[in-house]
């Protein structure tokens, strides 16, 4: 998944988008507000963060921009000062969450993971398909009710296509989750991590949950089980 | 407030306006009133000098009587003893209607009058004629016919005139008396006019005077007894400096508080840096330097100034505003909020206030709810919108609060459950708002099962 963060203040930009890189993420980041607008039109966003008081152009303005253009994107945003005139604004301009500043970066990251789950339509942290469970919380997978262990490389391209559900992912994309900006791998090494996550998955070969299109990508064809809410809180 | 950088230039001064109105208005009312008088006193005195004249060309008819070769006489001695004195300005001749003189009166003696006309028998004709020095004359002639004894009669014109000199006189004279009192008459009016201005303005002075001395600190409110017109002006102004004074007490308390509410924390942070200290410790220091700065950061945001000349913000928009951000933010979870809203509720403070107060209750809502939250919004006070204060509820279907947990979820910055990031702040942040507002804060037990806080904020 790639994030963007738009944010001027250096350290914040920096510690940030470091965690976020160490948490499995492809970062981009930007440090004004015109610089943020153009990444946030011109690269491949699935997220974006966004200050709202950033130099040259507002963090609202960029959230309005976008969402006129068409971006759907989940955007979170960053409010210095915890007032719910910012918040109502933000939220109100065509952002989907928020948290104020100063914050725990876990804050954020729960966040970023939730909006993600919830742009790929899924309504909880576990994602549930069929007898696969993913637990993004705890990044841990459940076949059948059964542990399964997953490679740190694994759990990435699984958690992608299952975020990604029914949509065809590109080997290409599937790549840069993987190894962030290093677009020179060969895909070959994504199929060979398909092959191991489809023998974990479905050891009798009946399931098929990855689907292979040739040429375009693969695709996480199981149903969703997580359609409704499945509890009550968090 | 002394100092306003662009301060426009001062509006005209009231006594001035009201001064320079009432000298228009006694100009105006004045000047048609000395017209009319002016008008009517000439016509009558006119009228009073023609019936004069016409009196005096009777008793010339009276006095004159047949003469010798069909003719008239007059007497030497008439009775009106003008006639015979020369330049008295009362005049009179008879002619005949060939214009020959029958009589003239003695006055006439070097003046030659320019009768003019000649008119019918039977008929008369008033005007004014001059002499020719100038003189202006009312004249009189009227044609008659006298039947003499033996039955011949014979056609005459008389004449009269008399000077309207002294009619002239009169009505000058007339005119400067009116003048003069009406001069006097607009003088007192205008001198009673600046007195009761000068009292009407008096209460204005005073708060002129009882502002400063509130600014020397010689005061610490305007006075009572206002008259009624001022008294709304004078409660405004003592709500706004006790305002002003609550705000400037609590900038003194906060920069306090915070600054010794740091201490602590630095303190602890000095001790593990001496003491090469866990870093866990340290950021539970850092933590809770957070949570102080982000409480009393809140806290002198509270503009309760507002209730002065702030625009009514009306509630149900914003409510709706925060509904739907927070229908976004809690998606996840699939939980209706409705708002129930008064028609046209609207709050006499700042948007801000209203906002924040309104945002944590239902943002603590949907952090505990299951299902449901539920707002609702009147005015406190049965009085006309928008100084109706501000009834503000919002419910949860959540577990509630444990018995006894109220008080202590009331105090500042106190937290009930650490599971529930920042709720500790939010609520205290609404307990000093409404504080601010005169308001309180209740939190119980919802229909809906669970807590329900309820934020009153009384009429401003």
């Amino acid at each position: 998944m790639r994030l963007l963060i738009i944010e001027d203040e250096e350290i914040i930009r920096e510690s940030l988008a470091a965690r976020l890189r160490a948490a499995g993420f492809g970062v981009e980041t930007a440090k004004d507000g015109e610089e943020g607008l153009y990444f946030a039109r011109e690269y491949p966003v699935d997220l974006a963060v966004i200050d709202l008081g950033l130099p040259r152009l507002s963090g609202l303005d960029i959230i309005r921009s976008l969402r006129e253009e068409g971006y759907a994107y989940p955007i979170l945003i960053l409010t210095a000062r915890d007032r719910w005139q910012d918040k109502v604004d933000g939220l109100g301009a065509g952002a989907d969450d928020y948290v104020a500043k100063p914050f725990h970066v876990e804050e954020i990251i729960a966040r970023v993971n939730a909006l993600l789950r919830r742009a790929g339509g899924w309504a909880s942290s576990e994602l549930t398909a069929g007898p696969i469970s993913l637990d993004t919380a705890g990044q841990e997978l459940k076949v059948g009710g059964r542990p399964v262990e997953l490679t740190g490389h694994e759990y990435k391209l699984l958690e992608h296509l299952m975020l990604r559900a029914g949509q065809v992912v590109s080997k290409t994309e599937l790549t840069e989750r993987l190894y962030d900006q290093d677009f020179e791998r060969d895909s070959n090494v994504i199929e060979v991590f398909i092959g191991r996550l489809r023998r974990k998955l479905d050891p009798d070969n009946q399931l098929k949950p990855i689907e292979t299109l040739r040429g375009r990508g693969y695709r996480f064809a199981l149903a969703k089980a997580g359609g409704e809410s499945s509890r009550a809180g968090e | 407030m002394s100092d306003h950088p662009t301060a426009p230039p001062p509006a005209q001064s009231l006594r001035l306006r009201v001064l320079v109105w009432g000298t228009l208005l006694l100009l105006v009312f004045f000047g048609v009133i000395v017209a009319v008088l002016d008008s009517a006193f000439r016509s009558a005195a006119l009228e009073a000098e023609r019936d004069l004249l016409d009196s005096r060309m009777i008793m010339l008819l009276a006095a004159a009587e047949a003469g010798p070769g069909h003719d008239l006489v007059l007497p030497v001695d008439l009775p009106e003893p003008l006639f015979g004195t020369p330049g008295s300005g009362l005049y009179g001749a008879i002619v005949r209607r060939d214009g020959s003189v029958v009589w003239r009166s003695d006055s006439t003696i070097g003046v030659a009058i320019p009768w003019g006309v000649m008119p019918a028998t039977g008929e008369r004709s008033f005007r004014r004629i001059g002499l020719d020095d100038g003189t202006p004359l009312l004249a009189l002639s009227m044609g008659i016919d006298w039947e003499f004894a033996d039955g011949r009669v014979r056609s005459y014109i008389v004449h009269v005139a008399t000077s309207l000199d002294s009619l002239n006189a009169q009505i000058a004279s007339f005119r400067r008396q009116l003048l003069v009192w009406f001069g006097i008459v607009a003088a007192l009016l205008l001198a009673s006019l600046a007195l009761l201005l000068r009292w009407l303005l008096r209460p204005l002075a005073r708060i002129e005077t009882e502002i400063l001395e509130i600014e020397g600190g010689e005061r610490a409110a305007l006075s009572a007894g206002y008259p009624t017109e001022l008294a709304g002006v004078a409660r405004n102004l003592n709500q706004l400096i006790d305002i002003e004074r609550a705000r400037t007490e609590r900038h003194r308390r906060t920069l306090q508080d915070l600054a010794h509410s740091l201490k602590t924390p630095l303190a602890a942070m000095r001790a593990l840096l001496d003491g090469d200290g866990d870093r866990r410790d340290m950021e539970g220091q850092v933590s809770r330097m957070e949570e102080i700065v982000r409480y009393q950061l809140a806290k002198p945001l509270a503009n309760v100034g507002a209730t002065l000349g702030a625009e009514p913000v009306p509630v149900e928009p914003e409510l709706r505003r925060l509904a739907d951000g927070l229908h976004k933010v809690y998606r996840d979870r699939d939980i209706q909020c409705e708002v129930h809203v008064e028609p046209g509720l609207r709050f006499l403070g700042d948007r801000g206030d209203l906002l924040e107060i309104a945002g944590n209750l239902m943002e603590n809502a949907h952090k505990w709810a299951r299902r449901r939250v539920r707002v609702t919004a009147a005015g406190a006070a049965d009085v006309p919108t928008p100084r109706r204060g501000l009834l503000l509820t919002v419910e949860d279907d959540g577990p509630g609060i444990p018995e006894g947990g109220e008080t202590g979820l009331l105090e500042r910055g106190r937290r009930l459950d650490e599971t529930k990031p920042g709720q500790g702040i939010g609520l205290s942040v609404v307990v000093e708002l409404a504080g601010a507002y005169r308001g309180t804060v209740e939190l119980g037990r919802s229909p809906l099962g669970g807590a329900a806080a309820t934020v009153r904020l009384p009429p401003g």
